[in-house]
């Protein structure tokens, strides 16, 4: 009797240490792989054929189709320069230039990558329709209120998330390196 | 007190393991995963148009809003496939990812040199017999040798302004995920063009 017990008690042990742990890791945030610049967070290894076993499950869970290193890479941002988490009762400056690439494109969307509907119809901006500055960079005004300039409305009050997706870049070959991205600045709350 | 102790630690172990083989088995049991999401879109061995990533609509995960999409699953169990489509002149890329939705290669129209598609895939088997007797028609097809049995093609494709849309969108449900190995290519007889 006394050792049915105690079987019982380590084979419970065993499936809840083994399903939960591996069930918390899924859940949480993809944590291997990740490079990291400023408030930007790229997965180079993401979809590849060596990516480790966590990231495989991700993504098998998630039905993500990730960039390819012939197509781009994309970097996501959860958080402002100073660590932050993005909200839509704050508005943002998202100021700087992107990292060399024929093609980029930047969205927002919630933390589930959900769009926003918004009466203006923008749920991101391109390389080609983006207003620049003089040299080259630009600032986009990411706000539920109008702003004059790069407007990047959102609604609700909820966490963000910024997608900024690099098409024919460099960096997929080269590495990331010190690519430097737009900066991310909380300029007033609600 | 000492056997429980000794009966927990072997629980934690035996948990480990237990750990291990659930994240390895994940993506054999995952039904959302990107080639079981493709398959509810249409039969195989054609292209189909994954819904516009929309504030309403969200087939797939992590698409970019201002691309359209349109993905092929395949076999390559009887023979290579020949993929061909005439793009619009912007940006385009195409990825090949396995049944398990690992990328395994991809090209972008810059890489590819050209605005129109002509991709054959191949297993290595079917490489080899390829190169024994070259087809006159995949001249100027872009032909890569891959090891699966299963997989499909995603191509992404630029859409500047949502005015394009509905060209993008003919262009890529036009695509051709079994065109036939003879037929000739395009531009064959005006190359260098």
């Amino acid at each position: 009797m006394r050792l049915l017990i105690n079987l019982l008690v380590a084979i419970a042990i065993a499936v809840i240490v083994g399903l939960g742990s591996a069930w918390l890791v899924l859940d949480r945030e993809r944590i291997f792989g990740a490079v990291t610049r400023g408030a930007w967070t790229a997965w180079p290894e993401l979809g590849s054929p060596n990516a480790d076993p966590y990231s495989r499950a991700e993504l098998a869970r998630s039905g993500a189709l990730p960039l390819g290193d012939g197509e781009g890479i994309a970097f996501v941002a959860d958080t402002d320069d100073s660590g932050a988490a993005l909200t839509a009762r704050c508005s943002y400056f998202i100021n700087g230039q992107t990292p060399a690439a024929r093609l980029w494109t930047l969205t927002v969307t919630d933390k589930n990558g959900n769009l926003f509907e918004t009466p203006a119809h923008r749920s991101g901006f391109h390389a080609r329709e983006i207003l620049r500055r003089e040299d080259g960079s630009f600032a986009i005004a990411l706000a539920g209120d109008p702003q004059p300039g790069n407007w990047l409305p959102v609604t609700g009050s909820g966490p963000l998330r910024l997608t900024l997706r690099l098409y024919d870049t460099p960096l997929t070959s080269s590495g990331i390196g010190e690519a430097t991205l737009p900066a991310i600045a909380r300029r007033s709350c609600r | 007190m000492k056997h429980l102790l000794l009966y927990g630690l072997g629980g934690l172990l035996l948990g480990g393991i237990i750990h291990i083989a659930a994240i390895l088995l994940v993506p054999d049991f995952a039904t959302r995963d990107a080639w079981t999401s493709l398959g509810r879109l249409g039969p195989d061995g054609a292209f189909h148009l994954l819904p516009a990533n929309a504030p309403v609509t969200k087939p797939l995960t992590d698409l970019d809003p201002a691309m359209a999409h349109a993905a092929c699953r395949f076999t390559l169990e009887e023979g290579p496939i020949r993929i061909r489509a005439t793009m619009p002149e912007e940006f385009w890329s195409l990825a090949v990812f396995d049944r398990r939705g690992s990328n395994v290669y991809s090209l972008n129209d810059r890489t590819a040199e050209r605005s129109d598609i002509d991709l054959v895939i191949a297993t290595p088997l079917q490489m080899a017999k390829l190169r024994e007797n070259p087809l006159a028609a995949l001249d100027r097809a872009i032909v890569i040798e891959l090891p699966l049995e299963r997989g499909f093609v995603l191509i992404r494709a630029f859409v500047p302004n949502p005015t394009l849309a509905p060209a993008t969108e003919a262009a890529l449900g036009a695509a051709d995920c079994q065109a036939s190995l003879t037929a000739p290519g395009n531009g064959s007889g005006t190359a260098g063009s």
